[in-house]
């Protein structure tokens, strides 16, 4: 198990000019965008004292915000962009079959979803940490304080919301990959997938439109809480409950002058995204198990 | 069955069903096929393009599931038993690699997923196929040859008992070629290991096979050594003057098709002296008889075009 996890390890940070595109972009962006911040508090005295007057810097909130740049819409698409290069590329350079024959078609599946959401987690783990030692960098030429002070309850409340941030990057990634790897199996084609794929999120995001005429021209406007039930969704959701300790609120105008609210408890958006997961998962193992590789 | 016989195939079909325009039609890639291969054998199998040859090795390999029939390695099922092409080493259609890994990392990514690393067998393999120098180099620089060697390395990774190779030859130059030709025998005859050779190259495979299996429209049309393929596929050469006059005296016993300067006469190495005395008699000069056998190449097309309607 760990050979193969080495072995899908090698094949995805071995594409360095995608994966410094797609991810590693994010560690170094924020590295120069530290850099520049420091370069202009440096010299501008009232850019220190604006730094001042934005209240004190928390590195708790400032190594958990970091993970929103994966888990927001944009960063979805660059991620899901990301493994579609990752599961089509098997099909456009025609490596599958020198794969396929040395090791079972699910686990080698399994261990492209692991790997992936493995490999995101890990650069963003890294953009974090060099993203509040930066930030506490700049706290330091401006003069201000960079809190809170360590303390066990401290500790614990980080370690909560740092773990269901990154845990929610592990989901964002599979559920992208999910959506890439049937894209990629159905076109076999890098283009294809990427294309596909955005396609498909965006097809998702935008349900809830569907939704709404659905339920409209049925008389039945509940038919939009089946919005509740998307990735995106819930994705946005937890977010939301993570910084601000309380749902994500949306209240859709389904017609005749209606609203229905759409929230979701911590719990069931876990569940749903927990049941997505292992679908497409399960969906995607599935259909390359009986795939003829032609290529 | 036990380990003699490295590879069997039973009623081995496949129907790909192609999508063009407006309608979608079924091509029956390969039809109720039949193979036996003992292990040890160098066998050749041959088949113009679209025969159904890397249909039937990407079969064996499980990378395309048959519609009917069934494959067997080692005795194994194919299908039910994926583990079975461990001992298995493939090249498939031309070496294919991650280009922006270098050919050490390819290697290492291929045996890591079989969960076979070994550091020190890669390096000796590279020695082997003589890429050593490069193997640092990233495949995407590597020439069509370079990548072919990879790829028998990458075949050789599990020490296999049984190699599938698919135009191993391709991009080769006539050393690469010799070399390959070499090495693939001596697997047979100094390792025990079976080969399963497909090659468009017919003097390729007449050279290095034990036993030859020819497929033309998905099924498989003649099987057997290179001697039995070619058994009674001789026929003189008589180079005598004058021409006209010695065509009509052989006539009388055999069959004969002038062929510009000399007589192509349908006779075996035994009738020669026959000839020559038949000759001889009707005071017809005899410059030369010579026998002369039918290459493999020339059986091939033979055989093809007999089986081929409208060919």
């Amino acid at each position: 198990m760990r050979n193969l996890f080495r072995a899908e390890w090698i094949k995805v940070a071995g594409n360095r000019w995608v994966a410094g595109c797609l991810i590693w972009i994010f560690p170094v962006g924020g590295i120069a965008f530290i850099a520049l911040a420091a370069l202009i508090l440096a010299l501008s005295p009232a850019a220190r004292d604006g730094f001042e007057e934005d209240g004190p810097s928390l590195w708790t909130e400032q190594a958990v915000g970091v993970w929103n740049l994966a888990n927001n819409p944009v960063g979805r698409l660059i991620l899901l962009s990301f493994t579609a290069v990752v599961f089509a590329g098997e099909y456009q350079w025609s490596t599958w079959k020198n794969v396929v024959p040395r090791n079972r078609r699910t686990s080698l599946i399994l261990f492209k979803f692991l790997v992936l959401g493995t490999f995101v987690v890990t650069a963003f783990v890294l953009m974090s940490i060099l993203w509040s030692l930066g930030w506490g960098g700049l706290t330091l030429i401006a003069g201000a304080s960079y809190g809170p002070a360590i303390s066990s309850k401290v500790l614990s409340d980080f370690a909560q919301d740092y773990a269901l941030q990154a845990g929610m990057t592990f989901t964002a990634t599979i559920i992208g990959a999910g959506y890439a790897a049937l894209a990629a199996m159905a076109t076999r084609s890098i283009l294809g997938g990427v294309l596909v794929g955005f396609g498909v999120t965006f097809a998702e995001n935008l349900s809830i439109v569907a939704f709404v005429i659905i339920g409209y021209f049925l008389k039945i406007p509940r038919v939009v809480h089946l919005y509740r039930f998307t990735p995106g969704y819930n994705l946005i959701n937890i977010t939301e409950w993570v910084n601000n300790n309380a749902p994500s609120k949306m209240d859709v105008d389904v017609g005749s002058g209606n609203t229905v609210m759409l929230s979701n408890s911590l719990e069931l958006s876990l569940f749903v995204l927990a049941v997505w997961v292992i679908g497409l998962i399960a969906l995607t193992a599935y259909l390359f198990r009986r795939q003829d590789i032609t290529s | 069955m036990s380990d003699s016989v490295a590879i069997r195939i039973e009623n081995l079909s496949k129907t790909f069903g192609l999508r063009s325009f407006r309608r979608k039609r079924r091509v029956e890639a390969v039809k109720q096929l039949n193979l036996e291969v003992q292990a040890g054998q160098v066998y050749g199998f041959l088949g113009p393009n679209g025969a159904g040859k890397t249909t039937t090795i990407r079969m064996l390999l499980d990378l395309i599931f048959p519609n009917e029939g069934s494959a067997f390695i080692f005795g194994q099922p194919v299908r039910q038993r994926h583990d079975v092409l461990r001992r298995v080493g493939a090249i498939v259609e031309g070496a294919m690699f991650y280009n922006f890994l270098s050919g050490r990392k390819n290697l290492e990514v291929l045996a890591r997923t079989a969960n076979q690393y070994d550091p020190q067998r890669i390096e000796n393999l590279l020695e082997q196929v003589g890429l050593t120098g490069s193997a640092h180099r990233r495949v995407k620089g590597y020439s069509t040859g370079m990548k072919q060697r990879l790829g028998l390395a990458a075949a050789l990774l599990s020490d296999p008992d049984l190699l599938i190779l698919d135009e191993p030859t391709n991009g080769l130059d006539p050393a690469g070629m010799h070399e390959i030709r070499q090495f693939v025998r001596e697997l047979a005859d100094k390792h025990g290991k079976t080969v399963f050779l497909s090659s468009h190259l017919l003097n390729e495979i007449e050279q290095v096979c034990d036993r030859v299996a020819i497929i033309n429209l998905g099924q498989i049309v003649r099987e057997g050594s290179v001697q039995e393929l070619l058994a009674g596929k001789s026929y003189l050469r008589v180079d005598a003057k004058p021409l006209d006059k010695a065509a009509a005296v052989l006539r009388e016993h055999w069959s004969v098709t002038p062929n510009g300067n000399w007589l192509t006469v349908n006779a075996d190495y035994a009738d020669s002296p026959h000839v020559v005395r038949r000759l001889v008699e009707n005071q017809i000069d005899v410059f030369e008889v010579s026998i002369q056998r039918q290459s493999l190449e020339e059986y091939f097309l033979a055989v093809v075009r007999e089986d081929t309607p409208h060919a």
